[in-house]
């Protein structure tokens, strides 16, 4: 295991009484792209601002290399910010822009020249030294404020949703591109975005969080597969969240029918959250499945149709490929393996929330 | 399009409404007639005037110190300001913006008077004062532009300066004031505007000897409107429409990023406009708008430089050489000096006057009272010099120090005993009678021997009388065998019985407009001043002068010092000087009414000499009275009864 770069040590930040980070502790190890993932307010553009400089933490410390950053100023810090947007300075030509932090570190004019020549070929807009920021489009922009940033080798690049004005074609290409430059440069990146298919796409670890608290930690794969809140599960993709009982290990009853499933250790008789994703849910004949409905209603979506099947009282999330006309009476089947069992939540903030963005 | 012809009427009438007064102002200042109905032919004169009165150019002079001093001023504090508010949370920027925005709200004049009263509190009126009085209500004008661009200007790019290794300071001034710097620009502007423009807040808190353009021209106005003055306004009115040009130039915002689609302009080999951070080479998207933009950056340039050369022209050659510390403070009536006579004692002694003129004695009296400005020496009507002496507000004269003092006429000395009786306190400056003004082609000369001939009814219709309330009084007061300085109230009352039954005869109240009246012929009588009566009679040789054989009222306007001199020598220099023959000379060719000099008299010609409106006999000056200070409570009684009499 590498080392810690960045420590967050219970950290409390409130604005105006309102609690926006509690108790937070996190760390993020070198050369990681960790991301933190939530809705708007939750903690995650606060979290970034700390460690920027921009903000200090009502109590706690971070730590950058062991050493206590807490209350430098943000210019003494060995990290850069792509911040939303907006951020070029609109008086200067691209060539400034990128230039202004060595100029501030007093490097030499032909180290400065190199450095711009070398960083906008990073970002694939050689030649545009010489053109003033208006002139760009939300794309370029914003790849120039990450060559404008990694020209001083920060150990680490934060990016405040750096993508989030930009259309989704657009979208999709910088992912990848930051996903390179993080293989290229060998720098870590600490990225937030509310974007959970952005979040699965490009991190090593995710972060999600959810009103100041952090709700789960780890690979995309596990945060999707294996979500351990009712929070996360709903946050990462549209699940099905039915309530259930855990009748004993490995047998789970939802809407009056006990089902098999893979998950041991939630005693007998135990409210629970069953959490089955709608890609996961098999379309069988009536008579065939544990539970039978009727399409709802029926929506394309490309890959695959979206339905909503009602049965034993509750609205199934379907995704199939298949084409299934509405009112036609279906049977609903899930094998063991996709059936994922979580705690009920202790406090509201792990609570399935509606995200309105 | 009928419909729009009466639109295109609607707007050309709004026009005319709004500029016609102005048009007419400037067409003036062009006409080479005083008249303001006849044009007889173009002439710059006026201009050459306005520019050589030296008057106007120092009002000027001060006008640009003031202006360009609070707008630099101000726009650093409000720029400030602007960073400190919009750093704020939402709602402590509410609170301060509005508390900022109240001297923008508040009436000029209430501003005015109550920072007057702050400043006396601590000091005296003066440049000072007025300078700080613009600062204040230009900061909300600096706050208010400079405010938007900041918000503008995304508070990520002076993080993203930081982020980088800037320093604060380093940061704002590389990245946020190139971006606000267009506000503060038109914010200094409004500020210029707003201050060349102000005049409420100036008069209130503007000490003496200090005038701006605005408070000159109201000065200057009240003594009637001169041509030159013309010249002045429309010489302000297009420096402010100016100024008002290169605000909105500068307020259009940087042309809108050409979208996407870039074309590089390397080498289109742009003007060298000026820019904001000036280092680096242009290149841009659009060649076109760029340049229109700097065109106007360019022109607002010219603008500025052009009135900054200006004011710096006219400060160096307005500005007094005058070296040595002596200033005197000086209070006197309006138009009742001789400029250069005033000029030429500043060269003579080196003492420096700090010239202040008043309209009415009661003016007089609250200016003083006010104590913001300490003055040295004040001319003021007899009852008032009473008043202030009995309030023990006048100081001894030392009259060896004033050894012309012997030039004056010891017969009008004599009359200065009502109200100071051992002849300590003043020293004379002019005097004069009420008296009758009558058209010798319609009015009997026998007939105005008397008082009579205003109640006789022969003269019906054709009257003026006088809207002083004393001098209202004192006709019908002689004519009733009273003293006019009578202050009981049953005499008072018979008196305005009489002045009842004669108000449908009287064709007006004057005071000022009676001369006039009479040159015209538009009245056969008028009661007025021998000063205004000698220049009526130069006008028109049918008018004469009578002092009604019962006597009638002199009032002597004299110089005392008051309590708060701090230059007695100087005081006495002057008085001494204003006391000279060619001075008093000067100043009588200049106001035309008595001087108490001897020599004045003995230079004029026979007929001047017998002319009872510019020099009353010795006989005469014994016939007449002289006003005595009334108590507040009579002063309360006559103006009930005038009041009553002219509501009639």
């Amino acid at each position: 295991m590498k080392n810690h770069l960045i420590d967050f040590i219970d950290i409390s930040k409130s604005y105006d009484g309102n609690m926006v980070l509690d108790e937070f502790n996190l760390y993020v190890r070198e050369n990681e792209f960790v991301t933190l993932l939530g809705p708007s307010g939750c903690g995650k553009t606060t979290t970034l601002r700390l460690l920027g400089g921009f903000e200090t933490p009502d109590t706690g410390k971070i730590l950058f290399d062991s050493e206590d950053i807490t209350n430098m100023p943000p210019n003494e810090r060995k990290l850069n910010t792509v911040f939303q947007k907006y951020s070029l300075f609109p008086h200067m030509t691209i060539a400034e822009n990128i230039a202004f932090g060595l100029k501030i570190r007093k490097k030499s004019k032909s180290y400065i020249n190199d450095k711009i020549k070398y960083a906008l070929k990073l970002v694939n807009l050689e030649g545009f030294e010489n053109r003033s920021t208006d002139s760009l489009s939300g794309g370029q922009q914003q790849r120039i404020a990450i060559a404008r940033a990694i020209v001083n080798e920060p150990k680490v690049l934060l990016l405040d949703e750096p993508l989030g004005a930009l259309d989704l074609k657009l979208r999709q290409n910088m992912q990848y591109e930051l996903m390179r430059l993080k293989e290229e440069l060998g720098i870590t990146f600490l990225y937030v975005t509310h974007d959970q298919e952005e979040a699965l796409t490009m991190s090593d670890t995710i972060v999600v969080m959810n009103q100041g608290y952090i709700q789960q930690i780890g690979t995309p794969e596990m945060i999707y597969n294996e979500p351990e809140n009712a929070f996360v599960a709903d946050f990462i993709g549209h699940s099905n969240i039915i309530d259930g009982i855990m009748i004993e290990d490995r047998l789970v009853e939802i809407l009056g029918v006990r089902m098999p499933c893979v998950d041991e250790g939630f005693g007998t008789h135990t409210p629970v959250d069953v959490v089955i994703r709608p890609e996961d849910v098999e379309l069988v004949k009536p008579e065939e499945g544990a539970l039978s409905g009727e399409v709802v209603s029926l929506i394309f979506k490309g890959v695959h149709y979206e339905l909503e099947v009602m049965a034993n009282g509750y609205e199934w999330l379907v995704h199939t490929t298949e084409y299934v006309p509405v009112g036609s009476k279906v049977g609903i089947r899930v094998i063991p393996f996709n059936i994922q069992i979580m705690h009920k939540p202790e406090s509201s903030d792990e609570k399935a929330v509606e995200i309105d963005e | 399009m009928v419909k729009k012809g009466v639109s295109r009427l609607y707007l050309a009438l709004i026009f005319c409404f709004l500029y016609l007064p102005i048009a007419v102002l400037v067409v003036l200042s062009f006409n080479r007639s005083k008249s303001h109905v006849v044009w007889t032919g173009f002439t710059l004169d006026w201009y050459a005037e306005c520019f050589r009165n030296q008057n106007i150019m120092s009002a000027f002079a001060t006008t640009l110190e003031i202006t360009f001093a609070a707008a630099v001023l101000s726009t650093i504090i409000g720029t400030l300001a602007a960073i400190g508010i919009s750093a704020m949370k939402r709602r402590s920027r509410t609170i301060y913006l509005g508390a900022t925005n109240i001297p923008l709200l508040n009436a000029d004049i209430v501003t005015g008077i109550s920072m007057m009263l702050l400043f006396v509190r601590f000091t005296n009126l003066g440049f000072v004062t007025v300078l700080i009085a613009h600062i204040t209500f230009n900061i909300p004008y600096v706050i208010l532009n400079v405010l938007p661009r900041l918000k503008q200007a995304s508070r990520y790019t002076y993080e993203a300066a930081l982020d980088l290794g800037a320093g604060p300071l380093y940061a704002f001034f590389k990245v946020t004031w190139p971006e606000i710097l267009p506000g503060v620009f038109s914010g200094f502007l409004m500020a210029v505007t707003m201050s060349l423009d102000d005049f409420s807040i100036t008069y209130f808190t503007k000490g003496a000897g200090i005038n701006t353009l605005s408070t000159m021209l109201y000065a200057e106005l009240r003594k009637g409107i001169r041509p030159e003055l013309y010249a002045l306004s429309t010489v302000l009115f297009f420096t402010v429409l100016l100024l008002l040009i290169a605000i909105n130039l500068n307020s259009d915002k940087t042309p809108a990023p050409a979208a996407g689609k870039a074309v590089a302009n390397k080498g289109a080999g742009l003007p060298d406009a000026p820019r904001p951070n000036g280092t680096a080479k242009q290149f841009v998207s659009s060649a076109k708008t760029r340049r229109a933009f700097y065109a106007k950056r360019a022109v607002c340039a010219v603008i500025l430089v052009s009135l900054a050369v200006g004011s710096l022209a006219v400060l160096f050659s307005a500005s007094p050489l005058i070296s040595g510390g002596q200033t005197i403070t000086v209070l006197n009536y309006g138009q009742y000096f001789d400029e250069d006579a005033l000029r030429r004692f500043e060269e003579e002694t080196g003492i420096r006057v700090n010239y202040e003129e008043y309209d009415d004695p009661e003016e007089m009296y609250t200016k003083y009272k006010a104590g913001a400005i300490d003055y040295d020496v004040i001319c003021t009507s007899e009852y008032m010099i009473e008043k202030l002496i009995q309030e023990g507000e006048v100081l001894e004269l030392d009259f060896s120090a004033i050894p012309n003092y012997a030039a004056l006429d010891p017969n009008i000395i004599e009359m200065t005993s009502s109200y100071d009786p051992e002849h300590k306190y003043t020293v004379p400056y002019f005097y004069g009678t009420l008296g009758i003004l009558y058209n010798t082609k319609l009015v009997d000369a026998e007939d105005v021997k008397s008082w009579d001939c205003l109640w006789n009814g022969k003269y019906a219709g054709s009257m003026i009388m006088t809207r002083s309330v004393r001098d209202a009084f004192a006709p019908a007061l002689i004519t009733l065998g009273y003293s006019i300085n009578d202050t009981d109230k049953d005499h008072l009352l018979e008196a305005l019985e009489i002045l009842k039954d004669q108000n449908p005869d009287v064709s007006a109240y004057y005071v000022d407009e009676t001369r006039d009246e009479m040159i015209a012929e538009n009245a056969a009588i008028g009661v007025c001043y021998s000063g205004d009566a000698g220049e009526a009679m130069a006008e028109n040789e049918n008018l004469a002068y009578s002092i009604p054989e019962e006597g009638s009222n002199l009032w002597i306007d004299s110089w005392f010092m008051p309590k708060t001199c701090k230059n007695q020598e100087a005081v006495f220099r002057f008085l001494d000087y204003v006391c000279r023959d060619d001075v008093a000379q000067a100043n009588f060719d200049y106001v035309y009414y008595t001087s108490p000099n001897r020599s004045v008299a003995a230079g004029m010609d026979a007929e001047t000499r017998e002319n009872e409106a510019v020099n009353p006999s010795e006989e005469t000056i014994r016939r007449c009275e002289v006003f005595r200070a009334l108590s507040d409570e009579s002063a309360g009684l006559y103006n009930t009864l005038w009041q009553e009499l002219i509501s009639n």
